[in-house]
């Protein structure tokens, strides 16, 4: 009874902006890990083989060290693996597969789909129908020749391809490498292991996209599994399993705040995340000034205690109160020119106007707190 | 504040206690000489106030050479309804003792409450110097530092501003500065003063425009990879197809047929070319049979034309024949008309030699009369002149002579005359009979004698009478009077005359004669210039060519006069023409003569060759030859229209074949087969060279490397971004809160400008003084003139600086501060007119100020109505 791991878009050798770089470091780490999670499970299942349906690599031109370690990050799992060239790393006539094997980073159970046709894994009785891309993109679909590919009897037709199912999935994928959504029925397939989109999505029976077993986008629901897919026999419905390898949770939260008990919300919502979350907030509105003042303390503690945590601000005004100035004792001259900012900052929604009010306000309270000792 | 009293002791000349008594709210106008101690009392009250009592930089209030003085100063004043006094001694005796009402100060205590009530500091060591001297600094004036009211507003800048706090405390801001400076260093670390970015903002946009440019350059990179990694996809394609399709061989192929399908062609042009050589060789037999059947049948048409020729000869020669007489005739002509002219000629000739020999004889003739002539006339002359020359030598006398004759005959004239004036003179009437003897002569009838010499008369019958002449010179005139006859005598003896009368006309008849002679000689060179002789031989002359142009004559024959005879002009051209007529008919007839032997020449020529001509034609060799050579030519005819026929026929063939195109074919191929090859080849190089790169490219990981760089430029851009905002704030905070500052500083600028303005309207009506956001009076305009008042006069600057300095006194009297105006010999340089306004402003001040007026010209002040303090006095008074 064959069963097989399914998995797709490690994207390795992407390096993420938008952190800091201890961040980042820890979350390509993560990705590492991730195939050796991989390598773990399938050891766990007893799974026959490993299929990644494409985008291995997040580019051709890796470094020396990451195609090494990919491959090094395999070794958990001895049975057979079966990587197909994605639109990232697509099989061209020079490409990041043709360096692996001069680098001689290839392991023996390692097989390469860099032409399109059938892998047959003989002492798995699995044959995989490869579609590799071999040139960046591609407007037809590459699948088409399944139909055409024999395969040994008794053996279980496994398609692997890299893509976009027409027709089903949301527009704003790239509709280049398109693969027809009847794909394994016409084909004749037990199972049609699909990548490219990084959420784990079923599209019909016999038909998954496993998602990519790291998360590494905000976007993207479902993203952080891997699928053991279990075929009793040929033709028979295969029974697919999804299960969790993701080390962090992505979030990307957009939050008006407009009354003191938003805040509040949002900071218990906060404190409600796992350690291992990697957040990313933008709040809009506006929000007193001791309101600010809670945030700001709210934010440092989340910043140390989650993987990530970024703020943006810059949407969210700064309302002081007459409470508000009255305690920072803005007397005179220096009175007019809090309310000269205030004005600023709603008129124009000038964030510079903001950011100078917030600068003049920890300077006031500073001075509150020295003369308060 | 008022001040009542002052009290100095041991201070400088006031060794003595000096008391300052009873001064008035307002203006006090204290005066006294150079030396009296005014500057004294003046530094005696800013001593009292600025300098600490434990000081030991007040040397100077010591009186001189008193090292065991203590200086001191008391004063009394009043402020706010409570009275102040103050005792302060220094040097010997340190001590600051201050009562205010009821309450007790001392010490430093007591210079603080001072401090603070008049706006100034201390020094922290030393003498108290400008800078510590706050208001007073502003309000009390020394000596020649009025104009200078910058510095002063400046050190009082600080004590102004709290001072006046109160009248504008509703916007001053409690700590508002230090936040402006809090602002100002947080924006200094990000911002240049002109906003620039600094520091890490700076490095940060550095790295920033680094880290694109490097992120560009590798974007490059890996564009320029990706180029590679197509291009070897598609070189690979290539190569692999061009191997199995192995397009050069079938161009090979091509080439090959295209060669052999031109050697083809090669072989037809080589046969054409033989037979054409073949066929030109035909042509060239068949020109020369042609030539020589064109020879044998030109006989006969030769001896045609010879015949011809011959005839045309013996025409010719008979017209010619035919002229012979009439040239003959011609020049037997031309030889008579040339002989009649000549003959005419030599007559003509002969005429005019006689009609010359006739005019020469006529003009001999002529001649020979004219010489016979002159010979008579000069025969004539000669013998007048022969007479003249006769009278001449008859008569010939010196004149010279004769003129001193003349004069010695004068002389003896003379000499007689008086002589016979003083001679004795005897006369005497004798008697008929009577006799006297006079010196031997006898006298007789009457007569006179002079007597010049002793003489003795004789009376006969009487005896003898000696007669002596008197006189002294009786002497030497009888021996003058004896010389000059002795002379008289010799000259007419010399001139061979008897008398001066004769002499003189022997001269005349000399002359005469001389004239006579020159004139003959002038008529005879007239007629014979050349002598008689000369004449003579000319008439011989002329006589004998005479007569020989008469035997000329008579040997000339006579022209008949019958005959016409031409002149010889005439004659002469006549025989010319007569002669060129000859010349002329005489070569004509050479002419003719030669082409007559020409012609008959030709003609004989002519025959033979007629004759030659007319054997040969007529010989049976000739007429063989000239049958086989027209049968060989027809044979030629036929061969060579066979080979033109085959030569066209080939041509055809030749151009059907293309040969050009098959050239260009084989060219064509043969660059393909290489060029097909060779880009076969390189293709091979290129996919080898685009390897070896890409393995190189790949190994460094660009991608990857571009997208950690692009991690970092993301995290710098953020960095940056911040301080960016940061910066934009903290200048925005800062701009703001000066500006608010600076408005505060406008509302106190209008109460001091309204004051400034209230003093400046006295002494400039139309001018203005713009106070400056420092509360400087600035800009100062009067009608057109617009300047600063550093610009102005001394004495203008001295007057504004002293109605600025009035402008804050009441400005801190508005904000319930103490005023004590001391101006210590102030305006000096003020004129009259001037002054009075500034009079006029004092007055007005000093309703609201007490104003210390110290001079040493009380004059100048009499009319502030006020009494005036004499120090002087004062010190008497004190004593």
């Amino acid at each position: 009874m064959p069963k097989f791991l399914h998995t797709a878009d490690w994207q390795m050798g992407r390096a993420f902006t938008r952190f800091e770089t201890e961040d980042g470091a820890a979350l390509v780490e993560a990705r590492f890990e991730a195939i050796e999670t991989l390598a773990q499970l399938a050891n766990e299942h007893q799974c026959d083989a490993v299929l990644v349906a494409g985008d291995v690599f997040d580019a051709q031109t890796v470094s020396d060290r990451t195609i090494r370690r990919v491959f090094n990050a395999t070794k958990g799992f001895a049975g057979p693996w079966v990587m197909l060239p994605g639109n990232h790393d697509a099989a061209l006539a020079e490409s990041v597969w043709t360096r692996a094997r001069r680098l001689g980073a290839v392991p023996e159970n390692v097989h390469l789909a860099l032409q399109p046709g059938v892998i047959d894994l003989e002492a798995q009785g699995l044959s995989i129908l490869c579609a590799p891309l071999t040139q960046r993109h591609t407007y037809g679909d590459l699948t088409e020749p399944f139909s055409g590919y024999e395969t040994p009897e008794g053996f279980l037709r496994v398609g692997l391809a890299h893509g976009s199912v027409q027709g089903l999935l949301p527009d704003e994928i790239d509709s280049t490498n398109p693969i027809a959504p009847n794909r394994a029925k016409a084909s004749r397939l037990d199972y049609l292991a699909l990548g490219d989109w990084h959420g784990t999505k079923q599209i019909d029976e016999r038909t998954w996209y496993s998602g990519t077993p790291e998360p590494e986008r905000f976007r993207n629901n479902e993203a952080g599994n891997a699928l053991i897919v279990e075929v009793s026999e040929p033709g028979a419905t295969p029974t697919v399993t999804s299960l969790p390898t993701g080390r962090y949770q992505w979030h990307q939260w957009r939050e008006t705040l407009a009354v003191q008990s938003d805040l509040e919300q949002l900071l218990e919502r906060l404190n409600a995340l796992p350690e291992s979350a990697v957040v990313d907030l933008r709040l809009e509105g506006s929000v007193t000034l001791a309101g600010e003042e809670t945030l700001l303390k709210a934010l440092s503690v989340a910043e140390a205690r989650f993987r990530s945590l970024r703020c943006e601000r810059s949407g969210l005004q700064l309302a002081p109160t007459d409470e508000d100035i009255a305690a920072l004792k803005a007397d005179g001259y220096v009175g007019e020119v809090v309310e000269s900012l205030r004005e600023r900052q709603e008129g124009a929604q000038d964030d510079v106007a903001r950011d100078a009010l917030a600068i003049l306000a920890g300077l006031l309270r500073e001075r509150e707190q020295e003369v308060g000792q | 504040m008022k001040l009542q009293r002052m009290r100095i002791e041991q201070l400088r000349q006031f060794r003595k206690p000096f008391v300052l008594d009873n001064l008035q709210p307002g203006l006090n106008l204290i005066h006294g000489p150079n030396e009296s101690g005014k500057s004294t009392l003046v530094r005696a009250i800013r001593a009292a106030f600025f300098e600490r009592y434990r000081s030991t930089a007040v040397d100077d209030l010591r009186p001189w050479g008193d090292s065991a003085a203590a200086p001191t100063v008391e004063l009394d004043f009043e402020h706010e309804g409570r009275s102040w006094h103050l005792t302060k001694s220094f040097l010997q005796r340190k001590r600051c003792d201050l009562k205010v009402g009821t309450e007790t100060y001392s010490e430093d205590d007591a210079e603080e409450k001072l401090a603070e009530l008049l706006g100034y500091q201390y020094p922290k060591r030393g003498a108290s110097k400008a800078e510590h001297w706050g208001i007073p600094g502003l309000l009390w004036v020394e000596q020649g530092t009025g104009q200078d009211i910058e510095q002063a507003i400046e050190h009082a800048g600080d004590h102004l501003k709290s001072a006046l706090n109160s009248m504008v405390g509703e916007v001053a801001s409690s700590g508002g500065d230090d936040l402006i400076e809090t602002v100002r260093s947080q924006r200094d670390i990000l911002l240049t003063g002109t906003g620039k970015p600094r520091g890490d903002y700076l490095k940060l946009e550095k790295d920033r425009a680094q880290y694109e440019l490097e992120i560009e350059e590798l974007k490059e990179r890996v564009h320029k990879y990706q180029e590679q990694v197509d291009r070897l996809g598609k070189l690979t394609h290539d190569f692999d197809q061009a191997e199995a399709e192995r397009p050069w061989e079938d161009a090979q192929r091509h080439l090959e047929e295209a060669r052999a399908r031109y050697q083809q062609v090669e072989r037809l042009e080589q046969q054409q070319n033989q037979e054409k050589a073949t066929l030109n060789q035909l042509q060239q037999n068949h020109r020369l049979l042609q030539q020589n059947k064109e020879h044998l049948e030109g006989l006969s048409r030769q001896l045609e034309s010879r015949k011809a020729e011959l005839d045309r000869a013996e025409h010719d020669l008979s017209v010619a024949q035919a002229q012979t007489p009439a040239v003959t005739g011609r020049l037997t002509e031309a030889r008579t008309a040339y002989e009649q002219a000549e003959k005419q000629r030599k007559l003509a000739g002969l005429l005019q030699t006689r009609q010359r020999l006739e005019q020469d004889l006529k003009r001999l003739e002529q001649q020979q009369r004219v010489i016979s002539q002159n010979l008579a006339k000069a025969r004539e002359y000669q013998q007048q002149l022969e007479q003249a020359r006769q009278q001449a030598r008859e008569n010939r006398i010196d004149p010279e002579l004769v003129k001193k004759l003349r004069a010695t005959g004068s002389q003896l004239n003379e000499e007689t005359i008086r002589s016979e004036t003083i001679a004795t003179r005897l006369s005497w009437q004798l008697d008929a009979d009577a006799s006297l003897t006079l010196n031997n002569e006898p006298l007789v009838g009457q007569g006179e004698q002079q007597l010049l010499e002793e003489s003795t008369l004789v009376i006969p019958g009487v005896g003898t009478l000696g007669i002596t002449p008197g006189g002294e010179e009786l002497a030497s005139t009888r021996r003058k009077l004896k010389a000059l006859e002795e002379n008289l005598a010799e000259q007419l003896k010399t001139l061979g005359v008897a008398s001066v009368e004769q002499a003189e006309e022997r001269l005349s008849a000399y002359e005469n004669a001389g004239r006579a002679q020159k004139h003959a000689e002038d008529l005879l060179k007239s007629v014979a210039p050349a002598g008689i002789e000369q004449l003579v031989s000319e008439q011989n002359e002329a006589e004998s060519e005479l007569e020989k142009a008469k035997s000329q004559l008579e040997a000339t024959p006579k022209p008949n006069p019958k005959e016409d005879v031409p002149a010889l002009e005439e004659a002469e051209a006549a025989f010319a023409r007569a002669g060129s007529a000859l010349d002329k008919a005489e070569s004509d007839d050479r002419a003719h003569q030669s082409r007559m032997s020409a012609l008959k020449q030709a003609r004989d020529n002519a025959k033979t060759e007629w004759q030659r001509l007319a054997d040969e034609e007529k010989s049976p060799e000739r007429q063989e030859q000239l049958r086989q050579i027209t049968t060989h030519l027809a044979n030629l005819e036929k061969q060579q229209a066979e080979l033109q026929a085959s030569l066209e026929r080939r041509e055809r063939e030749i151009r059907e074949a293309r040969p050009e195109f098959l050239k260009q074919d084989i060219e064509r191929y043969q660059n393909a087969v290489n060029q097909l090859r060779q880009t076969q080849e390189n293709r091979g190089r290129e996919l080898r060279d685009i390897k070896v790169r890409l393995e190189a490219w790949g190994a460094e990981g660009l991608e990857e490397q571009l997208n950690e760089k692009e991690a970092e430029y993301d995290q710098c851009n953020r960095r940056y971004q911040e301080l960016h905002r940061r910066a934009q704030a903290l200048d925005l905070l800062l701009n703001l809160l000066m500006e608010k500052r600076q408005a505060l500083t406008r509302r106190l600028q209008a109460p001091l400008q309204k004051h400034l303005n209230h003093f400046l309207s006295v002494l400039f009506p139309e001018a203005s003084l713009e106070v400056d956001e420092q509360l400087r009076p600035g800009t100062f305009s009067r009608g057109t003139e617009l300047g600063q008042i550093t610009e102005l006069s001394f004495g203008a600057r001295e007057q504004m600086g002293l109605i600025s300095r009035l402008a804050y006194a009441d400005l801190l009297r508005e904000a319930g501060r103490p005023t004590l105006v001391i101006l210590d010999d102030t305006l000096v340089h003020s004129d009259s007119d001037r002054l009075e306004d500034m009079k006029r402003i004092l007055f007005d001040a000093a309703s609201r100020h007490q104003i210390l007026l110290f001079t040493c010209h009380p004059e100048k002040w009499q009319d502030l109505g006020v009494p005036p303090v004499d120090i002087e006095a004062s010190k008497e008074l004190s004593a």
